[in-house]
């Protein structure tokens, strides 16, 4: 290639753009009225830029899947309530980002997203009800068992499990291997969205319906049972973990399945 | 194109946080190409946004802000899942895709606009393209953010972002040229 043509070449996306001073921009066209090949490259360039510019609007205008503004809502309404009641949790957050621009490096941001599951979750846990946390928790197990649960429904090993949530998330979880005994196949585990929280949210198949395991960091809650959107949430606490079992009320709360899921999370 | 939302958010900043929801998640479909993912996303950098709102200097721009976490998050989830790599060397991905030649150097960028159904199509093309490109035109194209404020979104030098835009144009053109070129000469057969 010739230099001219390489300076040219190079100078494309700002001619493209109108972003050229006038003397370069006569340079350019000098050059491409002189030399079909850059021409055409720059005719490539135009093109694609005329295209996205027309379709623009229509690109950005991507209908919002259902639930995402109240649930964005809900976090600036939870995160309003919570700066002005406890101003405390600022200081910690600024010791550990010094800055956006540079710090949003993944090592950093996964501890101070582990700092801030736990704190954020201790804060709900006590202002929230057991019915809000099924509610959210039953929302979350249907969406992720639609979204997820056809690509996930051979079985998986625990420990790989246990592994990519480590590596992934940075959870050290004890995940509850399946069992024939009590019926109970472990499908994949991701991460669950909890309020404004992160939490691991471990799926399984037991006697042909969908079942959820959810472990939050520290909270301590009393053991109890419900039923929400027609889901029954058992919800139990353990070495300062709560545990969150999700099952469609259709499956009558999977007894066997439940004493396993209660000896075996840990 | 909309007229000024009625508040929804607990005060100003998560007001403007949320006028910005709906670009974003088109964004961030273009980015991960699948609708879960783009939802987490997007729900990610909103608590971020609301979080580390004292980092974000008043007066300057909030919209290239959020787009900037919205980047930073998607990168460090694709580095930790290794799904796809996006701190791709560009030119060599521009050696591996060849150039073409044929039929559409009949085609001009005006006729191209002049196609119906363009829409569609230029989605698709955009999907098909390597993320690095993807990203770069979109923010440039669609989203009319300057090159130094996509660099520091895409976290490269301004450089490596004009040569992604350079070549992301020319592969997004030369596949809706290509593939028109093909409908039309490629009879129906049956």
């Amino acid at each position: 290639m010739k230099s001219d043509c390489k300076r040219t070449i190079d100078r494309l996306p700002s001619y493209v753009d109108r972003q050229l001073a006038p003397d370069e921009d006569a340079d350019v066209d000098r050059h491409l009225n002189a030399c079909p090949p850059c021409r055409r490259i720059a005719e490539r360039e135009r093109g694609g830029r005329l295209v996205l510019q027309q379709e623009s609007s229509r690109l950005r205008s991507e209908p919002l899947p259902p639930g995402l503004r109240s649930r964005c809502e809900a976090l600036a309404r939870d995160h309003a309530t919570r700066s002005s009641s406890s101003r405390g949790a600022a200081p910690v957050m600024r010791s550990l980002m010094t800055g956006w621009r540079s710090t949003l490096v993944p090592s950093v941001l996964g501890a101070v997203l582990l700092v801030f599951t736990a704190s954020a979750l201790l804060a709900i846990a006590t202002r929230r009800s057991d019915a809000v946390l099924a509610a959210q928790l039953t929302a979350d197990h249907s969406k992720c068992f639609l979204v997820w649960g056809d690509a996930g429904k051979s079985p998986v090993e625990a420990g790989d499990v246990e592994r990519m949530l480590a590596s992934r998330y940075g959870w050290t979880i004890h995940v509850p291997p399946s069992s024939a005994a009590a019926g109970v196949q472990l499908i994949g585990a991701r991460r669950c969205l909890y309020a404004d929280g992160v939490v691991p949210h471990v799926m399984y198949r037991a006697h042909g319906h969908d079942l959820s395991l959810y472990v939050l960091n520290g909270v301590a809650r009393q053991p109890s049972e419900l039923v929400t959107f027609g889901h029954r949430s058992r919800i139990w606490t353990r070495n300062q973990k709560t545990y969150v079992l999700v099952s469609s009320a259709a499956a009558e709360g999977l007894p066997d399945a439940t004493r396993y899921m209660m000896s075996e999370a840990y | 194109m909309f007229g000024r939302r009625p508040s929804t958010g607990p005060d100003a900043f998560s007001d403007e946080v949320l006028r910005h929801l709906e670009p974003l998640y088109a964004t961030a479909l273009r980015l991960t190409r699948n609708r879960a993912d783009a939802e987490d996303l997007v729900q990610d950098t909103v608590v971020k946004a609301l979080r580390f709102e004292e980092r974000f200097e008043r007066g300057t721009n909030l919209r290239a802000w959020l787009y900037t976490i919205l980047h930073n998050t998607w990168r460090n989830r694709v580095r930790d899942t290794a799904r796809e790599t996006v701190d791709v060397d560009s030119t060599r991905i521009d050696e591996l895709s060849a150039e073409p030649g044929g039929p559409a150097e009949l085609e001009t960028p005006e006729r191209l606009l002049l196609r119906d159904a363009l829409g569609q199509e230029v989605q698709a093309a955009l999907d098909a393209l390597p993320a690095a490109f993807r990203q770069a035109v979109w923010l440039r194209d669609v989203e009319d953010f300057s090159y130094a404020e996509i660099a520091k979104m895409l976290d490269v030098p301004i450089g490596t972002v004009m040569s992604r835009i350079s070549r992301g144009r020319r592969q997004l053109f030369d596949a809706l040229t290509k593939k028109h070129d093909e409908g039309n000469v490629v009879p129906v057969a049956k």
